[in-house]
């Protein structure tokens, strides 16, 4: 396989939905007793304020967070991103989000993409997502949704893993 | 180009800007806290720079869990210590009050200079002009290091108050008002210019207030004119003070906003004065008036939390402190509080709070159920003493009231 050919893949993600509502904010995703957890344990507490505390325990790796609107609304805290991708979260499509968590979660190397999937898929179904052309695939019934595309900024902070790698890139340091 | 991208046109050495347009602004000022702070300077570790892009323009305050509630509270603040000692930055230690509040004392900025904060409150420095943006912990890493940030120019909108607000009508009503009638996700991505006349007799503590809250309509930036004419927006919405009542947000939305009047009645265990919203001197000064002679209702814990040291010593010289102990309240040590649920007064699944903070989502103040109504300090401070909700003017007369 090419180099060209591999990083198409790169962008290719499928994973388990867990369903969400709207204004999930970062209370809920990571509760304030929990910001001064060391980053090795924030993964424990992903989503313990939520409807669904359970996702911490029961999360396996490529997991994604599918929501409605205003998801991560609420606090800068840059734990709430981090513990969702810690715990094994791959990708998180919600209707709308809120500007600090959305560029968090880049921030760290966790796409995102803004659809509204709600209305198409169930708990626990299987999707996949090409996050470069913004398609998201509902493996049950078929379905082919066209999220907002990602800016070519916003890809090339996926594409080095981060703003920091990008930092680096940057100032020639080297990723 | 209206204020806000002329201030953004000069920070990225650019003659005009239009919103969509993405650009590299060069950055004034960068704070962060004892919450944010420690991952922030350790992903500018991983940068790999061997300096901040100058001393005095990295800000640390320890503000969140001060003193520590915990033995990891108490290492975060460790962490910004040994920081600041080795790469030279600003620290604010031992508990000299609340980022934003610390940052407006002690950083005399001009207008249109960028801050760019850990902390989703720092929008509040839009009240004297400045352009402040809220980030997470590694995009302040990479200002640290580079002194610049890549932004989108926003979509603007400017919201006109005319008039005056009524008597019990505090700035918290008028912020809570606006958030309840353009939602949590109102301005998500865009920029909010206030102006207007009824803006030009506002304080500063008061635009601080309605600054502050504008994250939570998810404003990018909240900026207050010192002009008749901001300039091209998107849109203008006017709204006459005079017709903003008294105003609470209820459980579990700072968009779920009724009038004070709706919520009458709805017993209360504890009350919350302070934060970066509402723990000013002249909010201290409105529950001091209210408590004065009175005392705090015995089902009630009312926590009071100066925001700043500065305020804190003001509390003391005018005899504000003495008053409000004398009613019952616990005047604590300047911070955050229990604003944010780490510490200071949690609430079980059973109580019910008056706050004058800024958020009541499920399990902001501790147990997911509890439930929390955000108010002025004048509805909160009368509400401790009735044990209940009320309107302003039901325990202690209004200014100008019969």
């Amino acid at each position: 396989m090419g180099v060209a050919e591999e990083m198409d893949d790169w962008w290719k993600l499928s994973g388990r939905v867990w369903l969400f509502g709207n204004n999930v904010d970062t209370d809920q995703i990571l509760p304030g007793y929990a910001m001064s957890a060391p980053r090795e344990k924030l993964r424990e507490y992903a989503l313990a304020g939520s409807e669904q505390p359970d996702f911490a325990k029961t999360a396996k790796l490529g997991d994604v967070i599918v929501a409605g609107e205003n998801f991560g609304c609420g606090s800068s805290r840059e734990q709430a991103p981090a513990a969702l991708h810690e715990a094994g979260a791959g990708l998180v499509v919600a209707r709308s989000f809120a500007r600090i968590f959305r560029r968090n979660c880049i921030n760290i190397g966790l796409p995102v993409l803004a659809a509204d999937l709600l209305p198409y898929v169930q708990q626990g179904e299987e999707i996949s997502a090409d996050i470069k052309e913004g398609t998201i695939c509902i493996a049950g019934s078929g379905s082919l949704i066209q999220a907002k595309k990602l800016s070519a900024s916003v890809l090339e902070t996926l594409e080095c893993g981060g703003l920091i790698n990008k930092v680096r890139r940057q100032l020639g340091l080297g990723i | 180009m209206n204020e806000i991208e002329r201030h953004l046109a000069r920070a990225a050495g650019k003659t005009t800007v239009e919103a969509g347009e993405e650009i590299t602004a060069a950055v004034d000022l960068v704070i962060a806290h004892d919450v944010t702070g420690p991952m922030a300077v350790e992903q500018f570790q991983r940068i790999g720079v061997d300096h901040v892009f100058e001393q005095q323009k990295v800000v640390f305050v320890l503000d969140h869990i001060i003193p520590a509630a915990t033995v990891e509270a108490r290492a975060l603040h460790n962490s910004l210590r040994k920081f600041s000692r080795r790469f030279n930055t600003v620290l604010y230690d031992q508990g000299q009050g609340v980022i934003h509040q610390v940052v407006a004392e002690k950083h005399n900025l001009p207008r249109g200079a960028i801050i760019v904060g850990a902390d989703s409150h720092t929008c509040t420095a839009g009240a004297r002009g400045l352009i402040a943006i809220g980030v997470g912990a590694t995009e302040l890493a990479a200002a640290m290091a580079t002194g610049v940030i890549d932004l989108e120019v926003p979509e603007t909108y400017e919201i006109r108050l005319e008039g005056k607000m009524s008597p019990g009508v505090y700035a918290k009503d008028v912020i809570l008002h606006l958030i309840g009638k353009f939602g949590t996700g109102g301005f998500t991505d865009q920029a909010v210019i206030f102006a207007g006349s009824g803006t030009a007799g506002m304080s500063l503590h008061e635009k601080m207030t309605i600054a502050n809250m504008g994250i939570e309509m998810g404003a990018m930036i909240t900026y207050f004119s010192d002009l008749d004419m901001v300039g091209p927006v998107r849109e203008t919405f006017t709204f006459d003070l005079a017709a903003i009542p008294p105003s609470v947000a209820c459980p579990y939305s700072p968009g779920n906003v009724v009038p004070a009047r709706e919520a009458v009645g709805t017993a209360i265990t504890q009350v919350v004065i302070g934060s970066c919203t509402n723990g000013r001197l002249s909010d201290m000064e409105v529950a001091a008036e209210v408590l004065h002679g009175k005392k705090v209702h015995p089902g009630v814990t009312l926590i009071i939390v100066p925001a700043s040291q500065e305020i804190a010593q003001a509390m003391e010289d005018r005899g504000l402190t003495k008053v409000l102990r004398g009613s019952g309240a616990m005047v604590t040590g300047p911070g955050c509080g229990p604003c944010f649920g780490a510490h200071m007064g949690l609430l079980t699944a059973d109580d019910v709070a008056v706050s004058t903070t800024n958020r009541n989502f499920p399990g902001r103040m501790g147990a997911r159920e509890a439930r929390v109504y955000l108010s002025s300090p004048r509805t909160a401070a009368e509400s401790a003493v009735a044990g209940e909700i009320v309107a302003p003017g039901t325990v202690a007369p209004l200014d100008g009231g019969c």
